[in-house]
């Protein structure tokens, strides 16, 4: 099991209101499971991404990954399991704009103390795989949108993460770049990589082989789209 | 990592182009100033380091215990060397130095066949190249100094008369000085004392000279010379002074209330001005103001990086949230945001670098040095360490505020500025400003100093007085005036001098009225043994010198050919009648060299300078003295001048005419406040330029994060005007704090510097509003700009945005 979680709730408060974003929520999810997390705006689905991805922690509850407990490291522990374990795709795909494709590919390594060969090596054999190698010298904004999600998936995936937390991956590409993005993301996941996904379309919901439902920072189904092996 | 942070770093000046422009434009002025500062304090902290024994090197001061205050001299009597090295096992070797000083005029003239140079000489004892390092190119330093007939000269000199170093020892040099004459073998070559020493001379005679020539210099009551020790290494200071206290007391029974401590040479460049006997600071007061000033400006130029970049967050929020998320520690990430503002620092330096070259000539003209940007490692190394530093202390709390974002809330867009974080920039822009109205009263009030002593009535005039040294033989009561030396000569050319057309009138007197105005002790008015004696000022001038100087006679009469006044004939100054209760001063007799009686009375005059209150003065009387002083008729100084210059040649063959106007004399005893005024012109408005910089990248930063709120309030009804106010309203609350915060600190610290003057200024209030209005339409101007275009852009436009 990669990721379980035990009643994790997750309170904001500012000056005079207090909103409840998760409530009580348990879920698991085994290595190798495509699951899709679904609900309207404001159910929690972006607090769990945030909390299962390491970047923030829960008000209280337990979460395990790879059964060891992390909601409670501190931030730089949770920063060295981050790095060496996950791999984050975002909506909005959040390339840093002053860094080219290859160098925003390249990033993650820097982190994780790859030479500088083996970066390049493995840089240049992903942006081949994710067809953008003629635009490896380009800036963000020089990219389509299509083109920008590929490269953040390459970053995403660079460094061979055990988990995908993908953001609305699709939220703001058209259909057919959309498609093209999760046909990557199911590919992945065949050859073994785990991925969880937040998405408002029931479409590319059923590319994962399981789709939780959010409502109120709580589950309110879990549909088995199809059986996992 | 390295690389990918440089690169990062340089797109994102590129991206940011404003910003990147302002920050560069502070810092790079900001490190010119301190590095221009820094050459100055660098050079006045050297001064005398360079001789080997520096840390044994020390020299005698003399404490003077007076009824009315301690004064200290660095004249101590001639045989105290020795009797020293003696007496004192601490010391190793000494030396006494004199510098022709007796003679008044350490001028001098060598010759050598038809060549004359005109050169500054000193006596020494014989361990003079032993004790200081000024290496010699011809002779040893053991027996350089040991015949009196042979004299070590420097190696311009020798090159001046010889072409060559080389081989000179053993050629004859002739001497002419008011002092004595003679011809002299070189005995050795020194290289030029370097531009540090704050000794310099061309040549060293022997001190035996100086005894042989002036009968009174070998005694233990006349304080002939300077004294330099070098200390055993493991000398105690405190023991050392405790020893020589009452030295001289023990030598003479009338040196009672003289007492002796010894100061490390080098730190005596620095530390100059003593009160009660100790050392109370000096240009070393200076050289902490600049410390201060470069330190200030570039905090200053530090705060417009701070302000931008945490200003700017919401730019960098994207990278800092992505580089979070995907594993990067904060310490990662603030390493790469130290390294921009450090980055940016170096680029700077290389900008200051060349505002430095294109200014320095400038500042040298302004510091009265000569510093230049030679390259070696020290000065290298110093300028990078200032510039890591400022990119350090720049980028240290941008760097702190923005790893500390939260990952999850910045990939959302979301950045909650806090209350405090406004209040920090807000915070900084205050301190800037702050110090920007200080600098700007402290300029002021400076100024309205300099300009009161350049205009306050001194009791006398100094307009149109030239003066300068009567350089031929001259003989006093004390070097042997009697029936076989006269003063002829002199006397025909004052004669002379009084009938040459344009002068109004003419003078002399021994010293300078305005630097160098003598004192006796022992002075008692009364016959009552048990009043204690005073020591007055008391110049010693020959006739007419007060008509000379327009000093006014309120009672009695001056000095007279017509009553044969001699030495014992006073006239004394109102401040003096005072202090010896004299309702009817003229016709009474004080003890001064005897029984001696005041024939007048003057109105108090300020000589010497501001610092100082009026102090009784009495004036003795001898015609025999060689600085004369001449009035000058308006409007014919060039012409008077020259005909004075010619008649002057006429008795001097081999001196030529040197003479400086009293006036000027006097502007300079205000040099360093003068040099101070024209550096703080210069560092004010520094000070205020890059302030209002960060003001404006600000400004620009605020009005463009406005765009939709100016764009909805213009659709509303607000008029241009109403969008003008509503966003310098913000900037005008934080100068205007400023100026409430500046006002009472560059009250007292004006306060303070005042006091140091005995007749000064007062503060006003225009000294404190002027600065603050004219910060308040600078920063106004600077906002106004920015905020007016952006009031002015059709809110079409910056709605269709969204």
């Amino acid at each position: 099991m990669i990721i379980r979680t035990k009643s994790l709730n997750k309170v904001y408060r500012t000056d005079e209101v207090q909103t409840t974003a998760l409530n009580d929520l348990s879920i698991e999810i085994n290595q190798g499971e495509f699951v899709s997390i679904m609900g309207p705006s404001g159910c929690g689905k972006s607090t769990l991404m945030n909390i299962l991805g390491m970047i923030d922690s829960p008000s209280s509850g337990e979460y395990f990954f790879m059964e060891n407990e992390v909601g409670g490291l501190s931030e730089r522990k949770r920063s060295d399991v981050r790095k060496n374990n996950l791999g984050f795709v975002f909506q909005s795909f959040n390339l840093i704009d002053e860094l080219t494709v290859f160098e925003n590919v390249e990033l993650p390594m820097m982190y994780t103390k790859v030479p500088s060969a083996e970066r390049k090596k493995r840089t240049e054999a992903l942006l081949e795989e994710m067809n953008m190698m003629h635009r490896r010298n380009h800036f963000p904004q020089q990219l389509s949108g299509g083109q920008q999600q590929r490269v953040a998936v390459a970053r995403a995936i660079v460094n061979n993460p055990k988990l995908i937390l993908a953001d609305e991956p699709t939220g703001n590409l058209d259909s057919a770049n959309g498609d093209d993005v999760m046909k990557i993301l199911a590919d992945l996941n065949s050859k073994g990589t785990t991925i969880v996904m937040v998405t408002h379309s029931q479409y590319c919901a059923e590319f994962g082989n399981r789709i939780i439902r959010l409502l109120d920072g709580q589950v309110v189904t879990e549909n088995v789209v199809r059986q996992f092996l | 990592m390295w690389k990918h942070n440089i690169k990062l770093t340089l797109r994102n000046f590129q991206r940011n182009k404003t910003s990147f422009l302002i920050n560069l434009i502070g810092l790079s002025t900001g490190l010119a100033c301190a590095l221009l500062i820094y050459l100055w304090v660098n050079d006045e902290m050297g001064m005398d380091k360079f001789h080997d024994r520096d840390n044994q090197l020390y020299q005698v001061m003399l404490n003077l215990d007076f009824k009315e205050g301690m004064k200290t001299s660095d004249r101590t009597p001639v045989p105290l060397a020795e009797a020293l090295v003696k007496e004192i096992p601490e010391v190793e070797t000494a030396i006494s130095v004199n510098d022709f000083f007796n003679w008044r005029s350490d001028g001098g003239i060598l010759s050598h066949n038809d060549q004359q140079v005109k050169v500054d000489g000193i006596h020494s004892s014989e361990d003079f190249f032993k004790v200081f390092t000024f290496p010699l190119i011809e002779g040893t330093k053991d027996n350089v100094l040991n015949n009196k007939n042979g004299i070590v000269i420097s190696e311009s000199l020798a090159i001046n008369f010889f072409k060559t170093t080389e081989n000179v020892v053993g050629k004859k040099l002739d001497w002419t000085h008011r002092g004595y004459e003679g011809t002299f073998q070189v005995a050795g070559v020194f290289q030029d004392p370097p531009k540090n020493s704050t000794i310099q001379f061309d040549v060293v005679f022997h001190l035996q000279l100086l005894k042989d020539n002036d009968q009174w210099a070998g005694n233990w009551t006349g304080n002939y010379a300077q004294t330099y020790l070098i200390l055993n290494k493991n000398a105690d200071v405190n023991q050392v002074n405790q020893k020589i206290d009452n030295f001289l007391a023990a030598k003479n029974e009338n040196l009672t209330y003289h007492q002796l401590f010894i100061q490390q040479y080098s730190s005596k460049y620095l530390n100059n001005k003593f009160e009660n006997g100790e050392i109370a600071g000096g240009r070393i007061t200076y050289v902490r103001l600049f410390s201060l000033i470069a330190l200030f400006i570039l905090l200053i130029a530090s705060v417009n990086f701070m302000n931008l970049s945490t200003a700017r967050a919401s730019l960098r929020m994207k990278e800092i949230g992505i580089k979070r998320t995907i594993g990067a520690s904060r310490s990662n990430l603030m390493i790469r945001l130290l390294g921009e503002s450090i980055l940016l620092s170096f680029l700077a330096l290389i900008i200051a670098v060349v505002i430095v070259l294109f200014f320095l000539p400038q500042f040298n003209d302004i510091t009265g040095k000569q510093l230049n940007l030679s390259v070696n490692t020290y000065l290298i190394s110093s300028f990078l360490i200032i510039t890591f530093v400022t990119g350090f202390i720049a980028g240290i709390y941008p760097a702190f505020y923005l790893s500390g974002f939260k990952p999850s809330s910045v990939l959302k867009g979301k950045l909650n500025i806090s209350f405090g974080e406004k209040w920090i920039r807000k915070g900084l822009v205050v301190f800037q400003f702050t110090l920007s109205l200080i600098f700007i009263v402290g300029l002021l009030v400076i100024d309205q100093q300099i300009k009161l002593t350049q205009t306050k009535n001194m009791g006398y005039d100094r307009d149109n007085i030239i003066s300068f040294q009567w350089k031929e033989k001259l003989y006093d009561a004390w070097s042997g005036l009697s029936e076989v030396n006269n003063n002829d000569l002199f006397f025909t050319f004052l004669d002379e001098l009084k009938k040459v057309q344009g002068v109004v009138h003419a003078t002399n007197m021994k010293g300078n009225i305005l630097t160098n105005v003598y004192g006796q002790g022992g002075v008692r008015w009364s016959d009552d043994e048990s009043q204690e004696s005073a020591n007055v000022k008391s110049p010693i001038v020959g006739f007419d010198f007060m008509k000379t100087l327009g000093i006014e006679l309120i009672n009695g009469r001056t000095f007279s050919k017509e009553y044969q006044d001699d030495y014992s004939k006073l006239i004394i100054n109102e401040s003096a009648a005072k202090m010896m209760g004299f309702e009817n001063p003229v016709g009474q007799k004080i003890r001064m060299n005897g029984n001696d009686e005041i024939i007048g009375v003057v109105k108090d005059f300020h000589y010497g300078s501001l610092y100082n209150n009026i102090e009784p003065l009495i004036f003795r009387f001898d015609p025999n003295s060689g600085h004369v002083l001449v009035k000058i008729q308006k409007g014919t100084e060039l012409a008077t001048i020259g005909k004075i210059d010619q008649l002057y040649q006429k008795f001097h063959q081999m001196h030529p005419f040197e003479f400086s106007f009293m006036d000027e004399d006097y502007q300079a005893i205000y040099e360093s406040e003068t040099r101070v005024a024209d550096l703080s012109k210069y560092f004010s408005g520094l000070a205020i330029l890059i302030s209002c910089l960060g003001l404006f990248g600000l400004a620009m930063f605020t009005t463009e994060r406005r765009k939709k709120e100016i764009g909805i309030r213009k659709v509303l009804g607000s008029s241009v005007f109403g969008i003008v106010r509503m966003l310098t309203s913000d900037f005008t609350k934080t100068v205007i704090l400023a100026i409430c915060i500046s006002i009472p600190i560059s009250y007292l610290i004006a306060q303070k510097w005042l006091e140091n003057f005995a007749y000064n200024i007062t503060l006003t209030w225009w000294l404190f509003f002027i600065p603050a209005i004219l910060v308040l339409i600078i920063a106004w101007l600077t906002v106004g700009l920015q905020t007016v275009k952006a009031a002015s852009v059709n809110p079409v436009q910056s709605l269709k945005d969204e």
